[in-house]
């Protein structure tokens, strides 16, 4: 029996062992946002139909679940009716607030008329919003704590039951 | 019905395999030629099962049961029959099965071919062979078992994966490079077999290199078909994104090239025996890396299949595996003795030794580089990627080197060549090195590594034509034709000799083309409205108008362009984004004009078909094409010194 072969073998298996058993249960997909933990970036935006001007800021208070959408993106259909769900629902905990960008005011009122808005939906015109928040793709979603401070993001479309747990830890 | 005949099946090929796996050994131990016997029935009973298992499958996803779980995932009314007879392959559950098809194939052609020979060895080889494949029914049956039943019955799916159904490529991407993972299994087996018996001789050593040229064939055409699906779908004009799963495509592909030469020299010069072994059953753990990295959720890859409960699994396989290796390594490894020696360092078999070496540094270089982020989170949890900076600075340089020897390894004689030889072998060649830079330097490539590249690369093909050549020419002396030169000496005596040259010239090509496309393409960005035109190179590129296609399983947007160079029309280009109801982003579809000496490539990167702008990405890239012709030169080669005699 070498020896040698034998330890060298063992450490070389522990190791990969090692580090892939710890890697278990990370979301390879998942990158931090730099922005968790801090302070909302500010914006002002226009509320598609309304035209009211709805600023962040004017939303301290209260917890906010910010959803970065489009009418192109085939997910955030997928994701609409359990956000409209979920607003109705925790409506009076919670403010909800979609925001929509590379898109178009009349794309954006014809989606609505046709599968309904529980919340203000706010027109990202020039994409500025959505680069402050680094938004790679749609949907995404940010949940911010009632003193403006980002706790969590969110990529691709929710689950209700995802929606909810996060909810809760906005709300804790 | 369907389900229960699949499980039932599985189930079988599950006890078969152990049961035959169990024989093996016991064969292999007490050497009753009885027992060996029983062992290739099972080997062929496994494969038999694994067909059936398999076929049922097909017959469930094109008939739409949708009683079958995997049916119900991958299944679709909407998709075309074609694309329904690839979902075989296009989710984990079926893949898996499919491997296990594979596996059945395999095992039962190789104990086949060897029915009478090598007794001494078949035993442990079938042995080892069912023991994975018994795991393999394990994962089937369990963790990975598409043979589920649903209830209620769904009226339709949801239909495979996007990206398979978006162009061709994917449909024989994925068999090839099954058919290179899964036949590593099979030199593994013989590996095995040979240090639980505790000799290689040079007889045993033909079907070993035969067993591991024939998946080196397959995966070397998966890794290029794989780079071809990338460039013509992923829109960035490039061919390899470093993906941990394009990676790990590499490391075995790299280890049992340093196998097939280690063998070589093992045959010349009785040396390198234990190496050789190592080598084989390091390709064999690294197709097991390389799948738990696709399947376990644990690596960001366009490949990867969505996070399943099959890691775990698979993780213990790969331990029980080393394991196993290392151990059988360490008891007989010192049995495995040279019965020759190296007798210099500069001759044919000290260039094989240095090109071993190189290939283990690179395979190692590519391994860190892909499972580096893992050890950064593990240890501190940052989140960090290594990308092409490393790799350039690390696989150029060591490429570059194994072109070098690519040149000079065939170019020396074997044994203890006298300095005049050595001199006399390795100056002519320097002509086509010289001549092939020139001709790169005066159109115009300025990169120190291309030119070096071009320099290694000419001397190279320079070398790998006279070892060719030669042959021919000593019969044409003897009074030969050419013809029956080429025939008999090429294809009939030589062809082992002359394939390996056929893959040596198709390497040289698919190097010279990686190192200039991706040191001389050219990019621009435009927003074109219609009727617009924008130049890149030679080129016009004029944006003749945006449609929207529906399809049952996709909505297309098809922009299209009109090329034209020097007043002359070249083609009429039509990149499209498709966009699939399962995607959160569309997938485009690039339109690539493609010539010998270079690609125009164009993507879009928005399109509105209001308003008729378009915003597209154009590029230019020399030599692409000879990538994917090499392959034809590097499959066919392996075929011919596959097919060689004894």
């Amino acid at each position: 029996m070498n020896r040698t072969v034998l330890v060298i073998g063992i450490l070389i298996t522990a190791a990969i062992v090692a580090l892939f058993a710890f890697s278990f249960g990370r979301d390879p997909q998942h990158i931090n946002s730099p922005l968790v933990g801090r302070v909302a970036p500010r914006f002002a935006l226009r509320a598609v139909g309304t035209g009211e001007v709805i600023d962040i800021e004017s939303l301290r208070g209260k917890p906010v679940v910010l959803n970065f959408w489009a009418t192109w993106c085939m997910p955030c259909h997928a994701e609409h009716p359990i956000l409209q769900q979920a607003a109705r629902a925790l409506g009076s905990d919670v403010q909800f607030v979609g925001v929509v960008f590379g898109d178009t005011e009349e794309n954006i009122q014809a989606f609505i008329r046709e599968r309904g808005e529980a919340y203000p939906t706010l027109l990202d015109d020039k994409g500025k919003t959505s680069i402050a928040y680094g938004v790679g793709g749609v949907p995404e979603t940010f949940f911010i704590d009632r003193n403006g401070k980002i706790v969590a993001k969110y990529e691709g479309p929710l689950s209700f039951e995802m929606l909810q747990t996060y909810v809760r830890k906005v709300l804790s | 019905m369907t389900a229960t005949l699949g499980n039932f099946l599985i189930l079988a090929a599950l006890l078969v395999a152990t049961a035959g796996s169990m024989v093996g050994f016991a064969a292999g131990c007490s050497g009753t030629p009885e027992g060996l016997k029983w062992a290739q029935r099972f080997a062929y009973a496994f494969a038999a099962l694994m067909a059936l298992a398999t076929i049922v499958m097909e017959a469930a996803l094109l008939s739409h049961d949708f009683s079958v779980k995997y049916v119900s995932q991958v299944g679709s009314r909407a998709v075309p029959a074609w694309v329904t007879f690839v979902s075989l392959w296009s989710s984990l559950e079926g893949s898996i099965l499919f491997w296990g098809f594979i596996l059945g194939l395999y095992i039962a052609g190789t104990t086949w071919v060897n029915r009478n020979q090598h007794v001494d060895y078949m035993p442990y080889a079938i042995g080892v062979w069912l023991g994975c494949a018994a795991f393999f029914s394990f994962l089937i049956a369990g963790p990975a078992n598409p043979f589920g039943s649903v209830s209620p019955v769904p009226l339709d799916g949801p239909g495979p994966n996007p990206l398979l159904q978006n162009h061709f490529l994917m449909i024989i991407h994925p068999p090839f490079l099954y058919l290179g993972y899964v036949g590593m299994t099979i030199p593994f087996g013989f590996a095995s077999a040979a240090l639980l018996r505790g000799r290689l001789g040079l007889g045993f050593l033909r079907p070993l290199r035969a067993s591991l040229l024939l998946p080196w064939i397959f995966l070397t055409v998966a890794i290029m078909l794989g780079g071809w699906w990338a460039y013509e779908v992923l829109g960035w004009g490039g061919y390899w994104a470093l993906d941990p799963v394009e990676n790990a495509t590499l490391l075995p592909w790299l280890t049992a090239t340093a196998a097939l030469h280690s063998a070589i020299v093992m045959e010349r010069r009785g040396v390198l025996k234990g190496w050789t072994v190592t080598l084989v059953q390091a390709s064999f753990l690294l197709t097991i890396l390389g799948t738990f990295m696709t399947r376990s959720g644990v690596f960001n890859s366009v490949h990867s299949f969505t996070q399943s409960s099959i890691g775990p699994t698979i993780l213990v396989f790969l331990a029980v595996a080393i394991l196993f290796s290392v151990i059988t390594l360490a008891m007989r490894i010192e049995s495995l003795e040279a019965e020759g020696k190296l007798e210099s360092a500069v001759s044919r078999e000290g260039t094989f030794l240095i090109n071993n070496l190189l290939f283990v540094l690179l395979t190692f270089t590519v391994l860190i580089g892909t499972v580096f982020p893992l050890i950064v989170e593990a240890v501190n949890g940052r989140q960090m990627s290594v990308g092409r900076p490393y790799f350039d600075a690390m696989v150029v340089p060591i490429g570059t080197a194994l072109l070098f020897l690519l040149g000079v390894g065939p170019a020396l004689p074997w044994g203890r060549p006298r300095r005049d030889e050595v001199k006399r072998a390795l100056l002519f060649p320097l002509i086509g090195g010289i001549v092939l830079a020139g001709i790169g330097r005066a159109l115009g490539v300025t990169n120190v590594w291309t030119l070096i590249t071009l320099l290694f690369g000419g001397y190279a093909a320079w070398v790998t034509m006279a070892e060719m050549w030669l042959p021919l020419v000593q019969r044409m002396r003897r009074g030969d034709s050419f013809g029956t030169a080429l025939v008999q000496g090429q294809l009939r005596r030589g062809r082992r000799r002359f394939g390996s040259y056929v893959v040596h010239a198709g390497m040289v090509v698919v190097i010279i083309a990686i190192a200039v496309s991706s040191t001389m393409r050219t990019s621009h960005e435009a927003r074109l409205s219609r009727g617009q035109s924008a130049k890149i190179g030679s080129y016009d590129v004029t944006f003749i108008g945006a449609e929207t296609l529906a399809e049952p399983h996709r909505q297309s947007t098809v922009a299209h362009f009109r090329v034209m160079s020097n007043g002359k029309f070249i083609a009429n280009l039509a990149p499209r984004m498709n966009q699939y109801q399962m995607m959160r982003e569309p997938i485009g579809t690039p339109d690539v004009h493609s010539t010998l000496t270079g690609d125009l490539y164009l993507s879009i990167m928005n399109v509105d078909v209001g308003t008729q702008n378009a915003g597209v990405l154009m590029i230019t890239t020399p030599m692409v094409a000879w990538i994917w012709i090499s392959v034809i030169l590097m499959g066919l080669g392996g075929l011919v010194a596959l097919i060689s005699r004894p």
